[in-house]
């Protein structure tokens, strides 16, 4: 889905940024992406996307 | 007419969600017309407008109560990428919107505010028709595939 309205960025975009560039946080997020530099009403969405997206990576890692 | 402050916020906020409803429905319906979902359309399209006259008699009522519409205020929009997804969205967004206009309801009801209840009711009437018919939409995904359920909303 759509999490950023003003400049089209989907969930998708987000977690390959966070799997690929490793980022963490909404701030690392912005140096690659747009997120939240409009409205700012996403900052929420996104945050949670990065948190879910970094649980599931360790527990892959953990499996593996 | 003079009224209590906490039944004009609980009607604000009620206002704020049909606000972000209007504006959700509306994208979906014109993204469902751009792939040639014609069906599909004219469902997010009708409860689009819907969402407006339901906006209209919330602005109305607060008007009424002397209190003052918030109509600034939005909430996130929720845009799905695909037809399945978009269903999803709309789904999370109704049984949210559901479970606010019952606690507008129930502060209604403390407050005694009968006419604003029936209101709300009404409301609440239509957005679980509305939450059954996408219910009825993924049921159908389910059962036919997705190519079949998209062929018949051409």
């Amino acid at each position: 889905m759509f999490v950023c309205i003003c400049n089209g960025i989907t969930d998708k975009d987000i977690q390959e940024v966070v799997r690929n560039e490793g980022a963490g946080s909404v701030r690392e997020l912005k140096k690659h992406l747009a997120v939240g530099k409009d409205c700012g009403s996403c900052v929420k969405a996104a945050q949670r996307i990065i948190d879910n997206t970094i649980i599931d990576e360790t527990l892959f890692q953990n499996v593996g | 007419m003079q009224s209590q402050s906490i039944i004009i916020t609980s009607l604000n906020t009620v206002l704020t969600t049909e606000l972000t409803s209007i504006n959700q429905y509306f994208l979906h319906a014109r993204m469902y017309k751009n792939w040639g979902f014609n069906k599909l359309n004219d469902q997010c399209y009708k409860k689009s407008i819907k969402d407006m006259k339901q906006a209209d008699a919330i602005i109305e009522r607060v008007l009424f109560l002397e209190g003052l519409p918030n109509l600034q205020r939005l909430g996130a929009l929720s845009i799905g990428e695909k037809t399945e997804e978009m269903l999803q969205c709309d789904t999370k967004f109704q049984l949210a919107q559901i479970e606010q206009m019952k606690q507008a309801i129930v502060v209604c009801e403390q407050e005694k505010d009968f006419v604003t209840r029936q209101l709300l009711v009404e409301i609440l009437d239509y957005e679980e028709e509305h939450l059954d018919w996408l219910e009825t939409q993924e049921y159908q995904i389910e059962q036919m595939g997705l190519e079949k359920y998209l062929q018949a909303q051409l």
